[in-house]
């Protein structure tokens, strides 16, 4: 069905086709261009924000080491408590501690003495039977500088342990061990990761003990659901969390939001090997995507320091990407819609564009069909403001033209249609009254001619007689001219030299030219070829031609006869002009010249046969015959005779030949 | 000279008897086909002038029916308009030459004898 709306090479079709082409190039332009920079900016949007929640995420990291650390000094600064630890009084010391315990929920709490031995852990076993020097870095560091330190540090199994017994199992994590990371295997995975503050505790200025405390991270699930909370607001995207927040502790997962397959928090599984060396090992800030698990994440990571400055872990947010890449999905989608809407539009346009276009033209082909059917007034519809309606006028104008052509034409053909049939009637007459002419013309001739033998006859008869004779041949004369012309003979073509069938005519007509003072010259083209021709009418031609030129020229005038090679190939031929310095014809006379029996000679001089004889020699050899001529200044007969002869009319009847 | 001439039309056998007496010839006339074909069986003649169209059986016959009976004998026509038409069927008939009516004595005495010449050679 549609391919008989649609043919290919319309221009309906190439028109439609063009606008889809247009509207698919724009559109996949679009889908690949604005899908892509709209990913990117949003890309680009996700990276900025993950590095600012990479910001929060670290302050509410930090905030937690603050909350010990602000906890502890006011505990530190209370005078009864710093009295209590300058007097070792156990008992105050510790209803201080398991009260800020209990409002922290600190995993370890515990005071030293000013040389570091611990005297209280909160948390432990027990009070200490012989007190040890701390090993918790925080306090050696509060030791050492007599000032608050807050922060991140790492503990050991031991120390753990010796912190508080139930960390250690807190603290175990079983590392993932990943092919690539071939030294995961290798970890301690009891070696925990804590933030936490120690204070100094000054009684009278001097320094009294050190009070510490922190957190175990290792499986905490604070940090990183507060980031999770605060930064991502919780936020779901197709069962999974948007945004994660996770503590390395070295390169694997301590405390993290992101979850494995099972729903389970991904502890113990270990950062790509790129992250790894750039955040852990340079120290850089690394924004990128990267994949999570088995889900592609914008993630953003910083190195965790621990309070000696030293590069201890990682600090990771992410978010899904998958909601980012559905933005560009989406958009893509959007655009392909736009482009299909585009297609549809252009296929309706072209359509309807097409219908407006071609209306007038399929007018014009209908009307050119009609013209060719001979209406000449054909419809063309209404005229349109378009180019096409330049066409439209043009093609008003060629019709008109065609119409005057046509009409002069079929005016023309119809003179010549009058004057062949004036010419077969008066041939038929003509041959009708010569044949019976003839016979009577035997007899008079005869008798005349018989008498005229006898030698008894007087002068006066005899020169009487004489006259009947002459008279009696003029009629001869006439009645043979009329059978000429009323005989449109058959040609008896042969090969012919022109040149040389002028040159005999001229030479037959040198005498009467010379008598009468005439210049008869002849100018022969040397390149003219060998023609086909009926030599004994085309030498009648010319010799009538030069007699009529002899006859309208008076003594001292010239009669100039030129051939000439014309046209080239198929329409070669050659043109005879026969030009005189006569008395020129009368334009009255112009139409009549070829009329038989039309003559302006005296009587007895012309039968007015010899142009319409002429005419008709030179139509049967394919040729035309033209006169142009001025009055008193002469006339010029222009024959042209083609080289390849056209078949002669097949009018010659033999049963009309052989009448006697 | 014996000579049939074969005419529809009195005027143009007697004008044609007329020069050829005067020229001492002997003659015999037919305005028919059947006439002529009759005399000719009876006779022998020199030649025969003939006339082409004629009522009824025309001058092509009367040659084809001469040249059954005498075979040898020259045959001159006489016509109105000679045409190549007609010079081709003439040639294919026998015919030793032609004349184109009007004509003069001089001129029929002489187509005669260049026609019994040809035949002779």
């Amino acid at each position: 069905m549609l391919f008989h709306l649609i043919k290919i090479h319309s221009i309906r079709f190439k028109l439609i086709a063009s606008l889809i082409a247009v509207s698919l190039l724009i559109g996949l332009i679009s889908i690949l261009v604005g899908g892509n920079l709209l990913y990117q900016s949003v890309l680009d949007e996700a990276n900025n924000r993950i590095r600012q929640d990479l910001n929060v995420a670290r302050v509410i990291y930090d905030e937690r080491a603050d909350t010990v650390r602000l906890a502890l000094a006011i505990t530190a600064s209370a005078t009864e408590f710093r009295k209590a630890v300058a007097s070792d009084s156990r008992m105050i010391v510790s209803e201080a501690l398991r009260d800020l315990s209990d409002r922290l929920k600190l995993d370890f709490l515990g005071l030293t003495d000013a040389r570091g031995r611990v005297t209280n852990r909160y948390g432990a076993a027990g009070p200490e039977k012989t007190p040890l020097l701390s090993a918790n870095p925080l306090v050696l560091r509060v030791l050492e500088e007599h000032k608050t330190v807050a922060g991140t540090m790492v503990l050991d199994g031991d120390k753990l342990l010796a912190e508080n017994p139930s960390l250690a199992n807190q603290a175990y994590i079983n590392v993932h061990a990943v092919p690539e990371t071939t030294d995961a295997a290798t970890r301690q995975d009891t070696v925990a990761l804590t933030i936490g503050a120690a204070v100094p505790v000054f009684a009278d200025g001097h320094p009294a003990g050190v009070i510490y405390g922190g957190y175990l991270l290792n499986r905490d699930t604070a940090i990183v659901d507060k980031i999770g909370e605060t930064v991502f607001k919780n936020e779901v995207y197709k069962g999974h969390n948007v945004g994660t927040a996770t503590i390395f502790y070295d390169n694997f997962r301590i405390a993290t939001s992101v979850k494995d397959p099972s729903g389970n928090r991904a502890l113990g599984t270990v950062a790509s090997p790129e992250v790894t060396r750039r955040v852990l090992d340079q120290g850089e800030k690394w924004t990128d995507r990267a994949r999570v698990l088995d889900d592609w994440y914008i993630t953003a990571y910083e190195p965790i320091k621990d309070i000696m400055g030293k590069r201890v872990g990682m600090l990771y947010v992410g978010v899904l990407e998958a909601k980012y890449a559905d933005v560009r999905e989406k958009a893509i989608a959007v655009f392909t819609g736009i482009t299909l809407a585009g297609v549809i539009v252009a296929i309706i346009l072209g359509w309807l564009f097409t219908g407006r276009i071609m209306r007038p033209v399929s007018h014009l082909i209908r009307a050119s069909a009609e013209i060719s059917g001979g209406n000449f007034s054909p419809d063309v519809g209404p005229i349109s403001k378009d180019d096409i309606g330049h066409l439209q006028k043009e093609f008003l104008i060629m019709t008109e033209a065609l119409k005057e052509r046509e009409k002069s034409q079929m005016a023309e053909s119809e003179i010549r249609l009058i004057q062949s049939e004036k010419q077969a009637s008066v041939g038929k007459l003509a041959a009708g009254v010569a044949h019976e002419i003839n016979n009577p013309l035997t007899a008079v001739l005869t008798f005349t001619h018989m008498i005229l033998r006898r030698k008894d006859l007087p002068d006066e008869v005899r020169s009487d007689l004489e006259t009947v004779a002459s008279q009696t041949e003029r009629i001869r004369g006439i009645v043979k001219s009329l059978l000429d012309f009323s005989r449109q003979t058959v040609l008896t073509p042969e090969p012919l030299d022109i040149n040389r069938l002028i040159e005999d005519s001229v030479r037959l007509l040198e005498n009467q030219a010379l008598i009468k003072g005439i210049h008869l010259s002849f100018t022969g083209d040397d390149d003219l070829p060998v023609f086909t021709l009926d030599h004994n009418q085309c030498q009648s031609v010319l010799i009538n031609m030069i007699i009529n030129a002899l006859d309208a020229t008076s003594s001292g005038g010239k009669i100039e006869i030129q051939t000439q090679k014309t046209g080239t190939a198929d329409d070669s031929g050659v043109e005879i002009r026969i030009s005189d310095t006569g008395s020129g014809i009368s334009p009255d006379h112009m139409d009549k010249l070829f009329d038989p029996f039309f003559t302006t000679k005296e009587v007895g001089k012309g039968t007015g046969l010899g142009l319409a004889v002429s005419a008709g020699i030179i139509q049967r050899h394919g040729g035309t015959i033209n006169v142009h001529s001025k009055l008193e200044s002469g006339t010029t007969f222009t024959l042209w005779l083609p080289h390849q002869p056209i078949n002669a009319h097949p009018e010659t009847d033999t049963g009309q030949e052989d009448q006697s | 000279m014996k000579i049939l001439i074969v005419d529809d039309d009195p005027i143009v056998i007697q004008s044609c008897c007329r020069i050829l007496e005067a020229e001492g010839m002997e003659t015999r006339t037919a305005n028919t086909v059947k006439t002529g074909e009759k005399l000719l069986a009876e006779n022998i003649f020199d030649l025969m002038l003939t006339g082409i169209k004629m009522p009824g059986r025309d001058g092509f016959e009367m040659i084809q029916r001469a040249k059954k009976i005498r075979p040898d004998m020259p045959v001159l026509i006489m016509t109105g308009y000679l045409t190549s038409g007609t010079v081709e069927k003439s040639r294919r008939f026998g015919v030793s030459n032609y004349i184109a009516k009007p004509f003069t004595p001089e001129e029929l005495v002489a187509a005669v004898r260049k026609a019994r010449s040809v035949c002779e050679k």
